[in-house]
């Protein structure tokens, strides 16, 4: 293997509970996201843009549909000969079967994998956040700062500060302080999950950390602490930009929804920094005589014969006469009839939605549609 | 059928009516229905018949071709053994414009001596279809025929022939004797050797030769019946893909009878179209029985009635271009349409 300046490990084992049956039988990183994209779609773009050709993808929960979607990678380019993607799921040693307990040791785990690229910094992502990033010119500051760790942060409304890790910083931008979901946040500056490592000491404190017994195995709860107590160079890296986590049926609406909006930071039409996916290879979207189309995102592959009023429409969906589409968001290959009313709700994929349908919430909530609401359970129908 | 068919695609024709498109390319690598090019169908047909092994001979400004094809990716034809084969035509000023030309077929006879398909289906380029080639084959051993030519339910030759791979060797290599210089030719010959059987195809299927027939035949895809005919979820069309995000419609813009690529920006109103990917079409613009190409770019208040809009065109603001259902109003590629130029 050749030698790699900068590897990627991307944790992409995630259930995403908040999703709900969203999740039921997919990795949180393998939801769909914007009309064509899985959210796994952006860390690997990323990548892919930033010049990063090594990239190791952690599995565990659901990883079936995760596997066969990133494939080899050639979606992202990431089909290399030397490098490229690696799937990596727990493994079976000859004492037990060692899953990964926390975002440390599942890394720790894969150490051989780093290894073999004799890399001089390791970039730590998640899979679970919505976001365009350079992640070259976050390396150039961690080598500019010669910091041990790089850790990219964003600024949040300060009502919702206490939700996230905060992290203080001196003046120069170094971190002197990180508190976990703070009562009372000194700071507005979140951490984004992103982390780089310079290799020497990821590669000392993991093992440290997996020899502790009573550590939880977390990069914010362990690793991050321990390196602070020990005075090592830790530096905040302020990103701008759009950045999402769309961890609840709620936030995941909301960033569907803000890509009909036109104030909104995150551009897919900018060809410099293209979000790459796998293509479905439909043919273009036919919209009908009697179809109307109001502020949305189609994809291909739709037939449309409804009204469309702000809305995300992936690849395949077909909308019957007469129909009405709100504030939703319709995932593949789903299938309205005619006749259906669809306001502020998420439609799963392949789902059926038969003739005369009325989804609509009665609050402010958004309505994840499932197979039991439909078999006419649920009192939103 | 896994390996006994071997694809053949002559990708050599050029329709002198279709010369405002084909400037910068082949007629195989004309684009169509919004994301398609021309050849995407007979390719797509043969490789969801499962044939493996397909062999294109194009001549002359096959860039565009060359590029859209890749490495036959696509089509799943980047094979370790058979897949994607490209024979340009050696001899540029060979005027022989006939599908399956045996003088270009003979520039490459190695390939077909090495080919180990017992079959070999001959075609044109030019034919939108979405065909199911295995129920010919089947056809075509049962008959006991040596050369089956594909005739469509009304009568015209569709310019296809199924033979045996070694009668088509021995058709390369006797052409000086015979005097046969393409498929053409055996079939027509009155005192021909062979046992020639007709195949009649009653699905949809109409060979693009001009500007007219191209316009129609684009407009046409808007017609359900059409559409459902040529595009089938288990015998997809496959293209190259462009990683366009989904088209967005944006405040203003109305859209009605339209089939409309990935990557668009729509701001306007479009009726009765075909869009292809990645077009901008501007506030207040009306886009009316038009077939706009990739990347066009549509400014604020223009109309355009009947026109086709070649790659990479800019119409600027208020600029008005018609044309006719039968003559439409033709844009070549990378051109600029002014309002103050004269239409």
């Amino acid at each position: 293997m050749g030698k790699k300046k900068c590897v990627a490990m991307l944790l992409a084992g995630g259930k995403g509970s908040r999703l709900n049956s969203l999740t039921k039988d997919l990795a949180k990183p393998a939801v769909p996201f914007g009309g064509k994209y899985r959210i796994i779609d952006f860390p690997l773009s990323n990548c892919a843009n930033s010049g990063i050709d090594t990239v190791g993808v952690l599995t565990q929960y659901q990883p079936l549909l995760l596997n066969s979607y990133i494939g080899i990678g050639s979606a992202w380019d990431l089909d290399r000969k030397d490098g490229g993607v690696t799937v990596l799921p727990p493994y079976a040693e000859t004492s037990e079967v060692k899953w990964y307990t926390g975002t440390a040791s599942a890394i720790y785990q894969n150490l051989n994998y780093l290894k073999q690229y004799q890399p001089e910094y390791v970039l730590i992502l998640s899979g679970d956040h919505i976001y365009k990033m350079n992640y070259e010119s976050m390396l150039e500051y961690h080598i500019e700062k010669r910091a041990d760790v790089t850790i990219s942060l964003i600024e949040v409304p300060w009502a919702e500060a206490s939700r996230f890790g905060i992290m203080n910083t001196n003046e120069d931008l170094r971190i002197t302080e990180f508190e976990e979901k703070p009562a009372e946040p000194k700071n507005n500056l979140a951490s984004m999950g992103i982390y780089i490592f310079s290799w020497s000491v990821l590669k000392e404190y993991l093992e440290m950390d997996a020899r502790n017994s009573k550590s939880s195995h977390d990069f914010g709860k362990d690793i991050i602490p321990t390196l602070l107590d020990e005075n090592k160079k830790l530096y905040a890296y302020p990103f701008k930009g759009y950045w999402k986590d769309v961890g609840t049926v709620k936030s995941l609406w909301e960033a569907n929804m803000d890509l009909l909006n036109d104030e909104c930071d995150l551009d897919l039409f900018d060809h410099d920094w293209r979000i790459y996916s796998v293509n479905p290879n439909q043919p273009p979207q036919y919209i009908s005589p009697e179809a109307i189309i109001k502020e949305s995102l189609i994809n291909e592959g739709c037939t449309i014969e409804g009204e469309i009023d702000n809305s995300v429409l992936f690849q395949g969906v077909s909308v019957g006469k007469g129909s009405i589409i709100k504030e939703s968001v319709i995932m593949p290959d789903a299938v309205i009839g005619e006749n259906v009313k669809i306001e502020k709700a998420i439609v799963p994929s392949d789902v059926i939605i038969p003739d005369g349908t009325v989804i609509r919430s009665f609050d402010d909530e958004i309505i994840l549609v499932t197979e039991e609401m439909l078999s006419g359970l649920h009192p939103a129908l | 059928m896994k390996r006994k068919l071997l694809g053949v695609i002559d990708a050599t024709t050029y329709h002198d009516d279709l010369e405002d498109l084909l400037t910068h390319r082949s007629l195989a690598a004309l684009p169509f229905a919004g994301r398609y090019r021309i050849i995407d169908f007979v390719l797509s047909n043969m490789v969801n018949s499962g044939i493996r092994s397909v062999a294109i001979f194009p001549k002359m400004m096959y860039r565009s071709l060359m590029d859209h094809l890749g490495s036959g990716k696509n089509w799943d034809l980047n094979r370790k053994r058979d897949g994607l084969f490209f024979f340009p035509t050696p001899a540029v000023d060979s005027d022989s414009n006939k599908i399956g030309s045996f003088e270009n077929f003979a520039a490459n006879l190695d390939f077909f001596y090495r080919s180990s398909q017992e079959y070999s289906i001959i075609t044109n380029c030019y034919t939108i279809l979405n065909m199911d080639f295995k129920p010919l084959l089947d056809w075509h051993i049962h008959s006991g025929c040596d050369i089956t030519e594909i005739h469509h339910e009304n009568g015209t030759p569709m310019e296809m022939y199924l033979v045996k791979t070694s009668l088509l060797i021995k058709l390369i290599e006797t052409r000086n004797e015979t005097g046969y210089t393409c498929m053409k030719d055996v079939v027509l010959d009155p005192d021909h050797q062979h046992s020639i059987c007709r195949y009649e195809y009653s699905g949809y299927a109409v060979m693009i030769d001009s500007i007219q027939k191209y316009y129609s035949t684009s407009l046409n895809l808007l017609n359900s019946d059409v559409w459902n005919q040529l595009f089938i979820k288990e015998q997809p069309i496959l293209t190259k893909v462009k990683d366009e995000p989904p088209t967005r419609y944006l405040k203003g813009s109305t859209v009605q009878n339209a089939m409309i690529a990935n990557g668009c920006l729509i701001n306007g109103t479009v009726e009765n179209s075909i869009i292809s990917r990645g077009v901008k079409i501007g506030k207040g613009a009306v886009i009316k029985n038009c077939i706009i190409m990739q990347k066009c770019v549509i400014e604020d208040n223009c109309y355009l009635d009947s026109v086709i809009l070649d790659k990479d065109v800019k119409v600027e603001e208020g600029t008005i271009l018609t044309g006719t259902s039968r003559d439409p109003f033709v844009v070549r590629k990378g051109t600029k349409q002014g309002a103050l130029m004269n239409t």
